[in-house]
């Protein structure tokens, strides 16, 4: 069994547990940090470094020399883009993780149990029907990406419990049930609206949903915050249900505050830029490998790292073919499936 | 004993099934060789931008159109009785919406296209359809594949289409009824400095036109220059902070035809330009900037007389 404890967890091995999540998410946050300031430099059009990095760290207060062209190109494009990214990263990757913790299956993600699918039926029935109200996409995601896991969920329950085969052959089948559903509502839209969606499914940053950006970071932040206030629940979760009841756990009351929180994470990022594949895939098993199967460290420490992961993808996604652009979602899948090889061989 | 025959039987299945594929192939092989060479004892021969070599019969007069532009085309050089099907992006001329639909341009129901019995089927890009064109041979009907990247690309095809369908006179008086349109365009606006514009297919994700598109051979003719006419692709994703720094003088916005209103907002990252800033936002009906057919000399008309005013007075 995991690390994951027991309920007479020593006070000093939980002060050494604090230490290493202060150190690993210090660390991690410090690399976003620099992450957004490093790809802040990047883009399609040439930004003077030293004007951009005195601007940036002024927090836009000062101009630092950029003309009001590249002032905007930073302020108004570049840099709400990047911390779309890290919103969405987070997000699934908490998700994942929390997911994977729950129903103890390293496979148990959003985007393969279909619940970012869920999530985007939900924002594309709002386009279709309130198209003019921008807060009914996070919303309506929010309610189709949780309608998909109790449905998962359900359909995953046998007698036995949910076996991890059971668990993924439901989200195959909601996927491809979803799937279908999300052809059959693309042929109610317009010409017009049928490209941008094909794009956005492929999971897409570019997109103007710069309103749903605040929403979209404070929920990531909470969501994250919430997870990991509940992963020694998780832990004593991860030895079984049964077990986590009879060592206190209200499994109960877990189960639905990790539904309701990773349908509300998936939910706002899959509104603001399609399905990102991958990313709660392979960022929550990266963190366990190298920081241990503690949920306390690796729950917040997925956060981080998916946020890192996702702004690398999109700024590669941003630049790669410069000025035109690829879809990130192609991009996670082309960093994600290799190394979740890797990793699979190497375990 | 008993295990010797059961090696004799299974060496008899190999052998039979080695035979089998053998036959199996020359039939499938000969019978092939026969498809192609029917018509071609016939027909005449064209080729089309996809490079492929045609035989066609001498007479077509039952074809089916893949796009919007190409039944246009098929209508204007007079030869649409010999229409027999279209998809249900066709909606030019009214006529065109009468007849019998078979998808539309992205998924037609082969079941449908075969069952109409045509000779010809008409595509305006060759992407996604090579299965498609090698069930429709083996049906014997031929696939005409249009692909034109500027203006004289559409002409090319009007002239082909008319040529194939037994209207090469009419295809030819409309190519050159279009031609002195564009002309006469071209010398109005010759003398006046050309405007930077950026052409925006959709703003959200924000698409233009690039390097291989007519649309950017239409902009040059109508006085302009696209900002975006270097980009390779014919309809790129383009980056919102190059369009941004392109700070373009006019803006196009193809919109209010077919297609809907739902281009008729400039992207976020347009607000600020020059464009914006003077009022030099235009819309022009989209169905003549993106179907290349006839009408894309009206889309270069239009655009020319938004763009250059005093040039038209």
């Amino acid at each position: 069994m995991p690390v994951a404890a027991t309920s007479n967890f020593p006070i000093q091995q939980n002060r050494a547990t604090l230490r290493k999540t202060v150190v690993a998410c210090g660390a991690l946050l410090s690399a976003l940090l620099l992450a957004i300031l490093v790809t802040s430099l990047v883009g399609s059009e040439r930004l003077p470094s030293g004007g951009a990095l005195c601007a940036l760290v002024s927090l836009g207060t000062n101009q630092c020399g950029l003309t009001s062209d590249q002032f905007d190109i930073l302020f108004q494009i570049r840099l709400p883009r990047i911390l779309l990214a890290a919103a969405v990263g987070g997000s699934l990757a908490t998700a994942g993780a929390s997911y994977q913790a729950l129903l103890r299956n390293p496979l148990a993600e959003p985007y393969l149990l279909g619940i970012s699918n869920g999530a985007a039926v939900g924002t594309m029935l709002a386009l279709v029907f309130f198209g003019r109200l921008e807060w009914s996409r996070p919303l309506m995601a929010f309610a189709g990406a949780l309608l998909a896991t109790f449905a998962v969920y359900r359909l995953a329950r046998g007698k036995v419990g949910a076996s991890p085969e059971r668990l993924i052959l439901a989200g195959v089948i909601v996927t491809t049930l979803l799937s279908s559903v999300i052809v059959f509502v693309t042929t109610l839209m317009d010409a017009t609206r049928i490209r941008s969606f094909t794009f956005w499914l492929l999971g897409d940053l570019s997109g103007a949903s710069r309103g749903l950006l605040p929403l979209a970071l404070a929920i990531t932040i909470t969501g994250a915050i919430a997870l990991t206030f509940n992963a020694r629940s998780l832990n004593l979760l991860m030895l079984g249900e049964r077990d986590a009841f009879d060592l206190g756990v209200e499994v109960g009351r877990i189960r639905i505050i990790v539904f309701v929180v990773a349908s509300l994470l998936v939910g706002s990022s899959v509104a603001a830029s399609g399905s990102v594949g991958y990313v709660g895939l392979v960022v929550p098993h990266l963190a366990r490998l190298s920081l241990g199967s503690d949920n306390r460290i690796s729950i917040p420490s997925a956060a981080l790292g998916g946020a890192l992961f996702v702004i690398v993808a999109d700024t590669i996604a941003r630049t790669v073919i410069a000025p035109r652009e690829l879809p990130v979602g192609a991009i996670t899948a082309l960093i994600g499936a290799p190394l979740f090889i890797y990793l699979l061989k190497r375990s | 004993m008993i295990p010797h025959t059961f090696k004799n039987s299974k060496f008899a299945i190999v052998v039979g099934s080695l035979v089998a594929l053998v036959l199996a192939l020359t039939m499938a092989c000969s019978s092939s060789r026969t498809n192609v060479g029917n018509p071609s004892a016939i027909g005449k021969e064209v080729i089309d931008d996809a490079g492929r070599r045609i035989i066609l019969p001498e007479r077509v007069d039952r074809v089916v159109s893949l796009a919007p532009n190409l039944t246009e085309i098929v209508f204007a050089v007079g030869a649409g009785s010999s229409l027999v099907g279209n998809t249900s992006y066709c909606d030019f001329p009214a006529e065109a919406k009468s007849i019998e639909k078979v998808g539309d341009t992205l998924h037609p129901s082969l079941e449908r296209i075969i069952s109409l019995k045509p000779q010809l089927v008409l595509v305006s890009t060759a992407s996604q359809l090579e299965g498609f064109t090698e069930q429709l041979k083996s049906h014997n009907i031929s696939v005409f594949v249009t692909d034109p990247h500027d203006l004289e690309g559409v002409f090319r095809s009007i002239t082909q289409i008319g040529d194939i369908l037994g209207k090469s006179q009419a295809a030819a008086e409309l190519v050159s009824s279009l031609r002195a349109r564009s002309t006469a365009v071209e010398t109005f606006v010759k003398p006046l400095a050309r405007v930077r514009i950026f052409y925006q297919l959709s703003a959200e994700p924000l698409y233009t036109a690039g390097h291989d598109s007519f649309v950017t051979d239409l902009i040059k003719r109508a006085g302009a220059e696209s900002v975006t006419a270097d980009v390779p692709g014919a309809w790129p994703k383009y980056s919102a902070e190059s369009a941004l720094a392109a700070k373009p003088d006019a803006i196009i916005l193809p919109t209010g035809g077919s297609m809907g209103e739902g281009n008729a907002n400039v992207a976020e990252a347009l607000r600020n330009s020059p464009a914006v800033q003077r009022g030099r936002v235009y819309k022009i009906n989209d169905d003549h900037l993106v179907r290349p057919g006839p009408r894309a000399v009206d889309g270069l008309e239009e655009m020319a007389k938004a763009l250059h005013p005093e040039a038209f007075k």
